[in-house]
């Protein structure tokens, strides 16, 4: 089943005083089955950030359209977005985006609370995810008491404990050492073979050869698709490299 | 690197920084030109010889030494937050390769720079309103202008003494955390995550308790010569009370709600309780300084307005009759002379006394126990509420003042209280014991009780044989020289001031020969004293208030624009982890608010619970028009509210510059 889809999406910033126009997506197009663990890679300025947040709904494309399990994103009125973004949409940020006026454990109840649901099931909820992602003896602190790797952790719970359709992730090994990337991608990798769908926006080479499925975007388009099938990590990331290496020397475009 | 370079960096630190070094700087200017002109009013020599001028120049001087010391705490306090905000700018210098000793450089020049703009434009604007502030000052005290325009030396002497002695000081400090500081606390700056702050359920103690006291002394307190001393310690105890219940008390409360599950996890009170958890950690303090100036700019605006108001009123409970005379008349003499001298003056200006007024009676304070009342001085307690004013007065003089005719027998009395009442039978004072004939409710008007202080009796006697007897066991009792008795005489007069002051002095000099001792008194004669103490006062209450005005307004502003940078990222998460954009802003909007407004509405709990005392404070100084004082202190209110509201919408437009960022939808 399809639960998202993409369609011949553009993206023109324009300044504030409508000076310059920077083309940040010119046409993407791509799909996400139920299930699927696909990675997004591009350089640095290529537009990934960009087409998270639109998927996201928390900004608008100049022109295409996006389809969350069949339903179009700009049809929602602006006063349910933010719901329908709750309760479908999961989110995992680079630099973690946890609040520092709230305790881990508050930090991950958060949308649950704005969903208006109660202290027993949030701490019901909460359980069975604590325990799979090692968190359950620091809920009670702070996020700058704790590690950047606990950080992001807890940033995976507060997406996972929705239960959302789809969990998007932006760079989320960017802020992280090697061993607590390493840590968080084989989390991702287990949510996904819980049945969770994954998208993930990144520029990390290792991490997107943990994903079943690698798209890349050049020039605001969607340049390249890589299948992972039953090879290891470390063929795709080989094959991964490859691919960019021929992206940067200007290759020809296959798909 | 030339010293140049420092300088000019100094330079553009300063431009780059503007948003919040503009106020300081202007704060400053304004701290200096009002120094100038407090130190210029209490030093100038033309209203020091004019009528009471003396008087007043004593209040402004007191005035410039609040103004000295509150520049001192509030400049350092303000410049001690600035540098706390740049602090990732002198890291961020740190580690591109300057030293701390350049850097201090760099500091040193900008303090030079805001010195100097600071005294060059504050003194320049002091001389220029230094003019205007004096003629409102002589309109307020009702006194010629003169004309002319002048400089004053003292202040210019003292004006860059005491600023650059603040702004060495806050250099200091500055340079003291620089060298204190590693450069990667430096980069962090202000935004190291505090801790969790600790319940410090002592400090909600301490603060409850002294709130509470500080209420109750204030509502309990009846006598008003208690009330000035009590009036203090309520103060001390209200603003102990109100430091440990903004910074603990809050904290505690919020905890509180937070610890009940059901509450706290709602969503409208789940990101404000964590939101003013954070903001009262970081602003507890900062928000009891404005409780606590704002109360004492209600305070001292509403009482000292009413007093100028209510002048007229003062005068008249002070001075109940236009010429007013009491006499002690030595036992051989008599008050004719007095009576014959005062209707000669009287004739002379063609005038007549109107409600002529006079009596014989004696005078003395003393400890009422029971049916009992001690009078030796040296056994009597000032302090306690049992002190009461007797004033004895013959039948005879009763009895022709109230058209009565009434009769007594040798130890028999009459007794009248206007504050208290008599319960015993009989009273026993100097002496002797009187039997209680009559308890009078009510007695001639008189002027002898004026002070409204204490409590008091009047009682009648047999004759001025008894009156005098009574005046000469206190006086032996205390071991003073007895006088024969007191005589009052007094009259009011239809005529403008200038002939009641002829009046006035013409029938002092008539009468100072035969009977030296005598008080002469005119609410005309009195006036300018009163004027130039109570427009004295008038006009430091609002000088002051409106420093302290200032002062708000900086504080609030500069609360705004830090609290407006740090709400931006949560503003931003928020939205992400799937907040509408209109409940976050209702949200900030609300904890914002609040904090704006809690200690506005503390200040106005503060001076409904001040109000009583205060009121007996203002009977101290003869102010008993407890309506008037209402009206004021409502006024007082109201345009403080107003005036905070005004600066709450323009410094909200700053804040809301800062927190709303690109991505609109
Ligand atoms: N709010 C914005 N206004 C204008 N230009 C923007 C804005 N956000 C991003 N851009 C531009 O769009 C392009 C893509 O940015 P982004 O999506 O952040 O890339 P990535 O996340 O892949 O590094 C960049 O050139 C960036 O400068
Ligand atoms: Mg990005």
């Amino acid at each position: 089943m399809t639960i998202l889809e993409v369609n011949n999406l553009k993206k023109v910033y324009t300044t504030r005083f409508g000076g310059s126009h920077v083309q940040a997506l010119s046409n993407v197009s791509f799909s996400v089955e139920q299930g699927e663990y696909v990675a997004i890679m591009g350089e640095s300025g290529s537009g990934k950030t960009t087409l998270l947040n639109i998927l996201a709904s928390l900004d608008k494309p100049t022109s295409g359209e996006v389809l969350l399990k069949g339903e179009r994103l700009s049809t929602i009125k602006e006063k349910e977005i933010s719901a329908f973004r709750r309760e479908n949409l999961g989110f995992v940020f680079q630099d973690f985006n946890l609040l520092d006026t709230f305790s881990l454990q508050d930090n991950i109840f958060l949308p649950l609370v704005l969903s208006g649901k109660s202290y027993e099931e949030m701490s019901r909820r909460l359980q069975p995810i604590a325990r799979k992602l090692g968190i359950g003896d620091i809920l009670a602190k702070y996020p700058y008491e704790v590690s950047g790797g606990q950080k992001q952790r807890c940033a995976v719970a507060r997406a996972l404990i929705t239960s959302p359709q789809l969990i998007l992730a932006d760079e989320p090994t960017g802020s992280l050492d090697s061993q607590a990337a390493e840590g968080l991608l084989r989390l991702f990798k287990e949510i996904n073979q819980d049945g969770q769908t994954l998208l993930m926006v990144t520029h990390s080479v290792k991490a997107a050869s943990h994903a079943k499925r690698v798209l890349f975007i050049k020039d605001g388009e969607v340049f390249h698709q890589l299948y992972k099938a039953g090879m290891s990590d470390e063929a795709m990331y080989q094959k991964i490299s490859d691919t960019l290496t021929t992206m940067a020397t200007g290759g020809a475009r296959h798909e | 690197m030339s010293r140049f370079f420092y300088a000019k960096l100094a330079a553009t630190n300063l431009k780059k920084n503007a948003q919040t070094y503009l106020p300081y700087i202007l704060t400053c200017i304004g701290t200096v030109m009002m120094y100038y002109i407090m130190v210029f009013l209490s030093k100038n020599e033309g209203l020091g010889n004019m009528a009471g001028g003396s008087d007043m120049q004593t209040i402004l001087s007191l005035g410039s030494y609040v103004i000295a010391i509150f520049a001192t705490i509030f400049l350092f306090y303000t410049h001690s937050f600035l540098i706390k905000r740049r602090k990732k700018e002198f890291g961020l210098f740190n580690i591109l390769g300057m030293e701390k000793k350049h850097i201090s450089k760099v500091l040193m020049f900008e303090t030079l720079y805001v010195a100097v703009i600071s005294l060059g434009a504050g003194l320049l604007g002091g001389i220029l309103f230094s003019k205007l502030i004096f003629m409102v000052l002589l309109k307020i005290l009702h006194f010629e202008v003169p004309l002319g325009f002048s400089v004053s030396g003292p202040a210019l002497a003292a004006v860059p003494l005491l600023f650059t002695g603040i702004f060495l000081l806050t250099l200091l400090n500055t340079l003291r955390q620089i060298h204190l500081a590693k450069p990667v606390e430096l980069l962090k700056g202000g935004q190291t995550g505090e801790k969790e702050p600790k319940t410090k359920w002592p400090l909600v103690m301490i603060g409850t308790l002294s709130l509470g006291g500080g209420y109750y002394i204030s509502l309990t307190t009846q006598s008003p010569l208690a009330a000035l001393a009590q009036f203090f310690i309520a103060v001390i105890l209200v603003m102990v009370g109100t430091y440990c219940l903004f910074t603990a008390g809050s904290i505690a409360v919020l905890k509180l709600l937070r610890r009940n599950k059901g509450y706290y996890y709602q969503t409208r009170h789940f990101t404000a309780v964590a939101g003013m958890m954070y903001r009262m950690k970081q602003n507890a303090v900062g928000l009891a300084n404005i409780c606590i100036m704002a109360t004492a700019v209600l305070v001292m605006v509403s009482t000292t307005v009413s007093l100028y108001i209510g002048m007229e009123d003062v005068l008249r409970t002070r001075y109940p009759q236009n010429i007013m005379i009491t006499t002690p008349v030595p036992a051989h003499q008599s008050a004719e002379g007095l009576q014959t001298a005062v209707h000669e003056v009287l004739a002379q200006h063609r005038l007549e006394g109107k409600d002529m007024l006079d009596y014989r009676y004696a005078a003395f304070a003393g400890n009422q126990e029971g049916d009992t009342v001690i009078t030796d001085e040296s056994k009597m307690s000032n302090a306690s509420s049992s002190v009461r004013q007797f004033y004895v007065i013959p039948l005879e003089d009763y009895n022709r003042l109230t058209n009565r005719t009434a009769s007594l027998g040798d130890n028999e009395i009459m007794i009248y209280s206007s504050r208290n009442v008599y319960k015993e039978d009989t009273l026993t004072v100097l002496n002797r014991t009187f039997t209680v004939k009559e308890r009078l409710d009510s007695f001639f008007e008189n002027s002898l009780d004026r002070v409204l202080i204490m409590g008091n009796y009047y009682i009648v006697v047999k004759d001025i044989a008894v009156v005098k007897a009574m005046e000469k066991a206190q006086a032996e009792e205390n071991g003073y020289d007895p006088s024969g008795y007191q005589y009052y005489l007094g009259f009011d007069l239809d005529a403008n001031e200038a002939d009641i002051s002829a009046v006035y002095q013409d029938i002092r000099t008539a009468v100072g020969s035969d009977y030296p001792d005598s008080r002469i008194e005119s609410p005309v004669a009195a006036k300018a004293s009163f004027f130039a103490i109570y427009g004295g006062l008038f006009f430091l209450g609002i000088f002051l208030g409106a420093l302290f005005i200032m002062a708000t307004v900086l504080i609030i502003y500069y609360k705004q624009v830090s609290e407006g940078y740090d709400d931006k990222a949560r503003f931003e998460i928020m939205q992400k982890v799937g907040m509408s954009r209109e409940e976050v802003k209702d949200s900030i909007r609300s904890q914002v608010l609040t904090v704006f407004f809690l200690p506005l509405v503390t200040a106005g709990i503060h001076i409904a619970f001040a109000f009583p005392i205060i009121t007996k404070l203002l009977a101290v100084l003869n102010l008993t028009n407890v309506g008037l004082f209402a009206w004021c202190t409502a006024g007082t209110i109201l345009v403080f509210a107003l005036f905070y509201a005004i600066v709450y919408r323009l410094t909200a437009k700053v804040y809301y510059r800062i927190v709303s960022w690109g991505t609109s939808a």
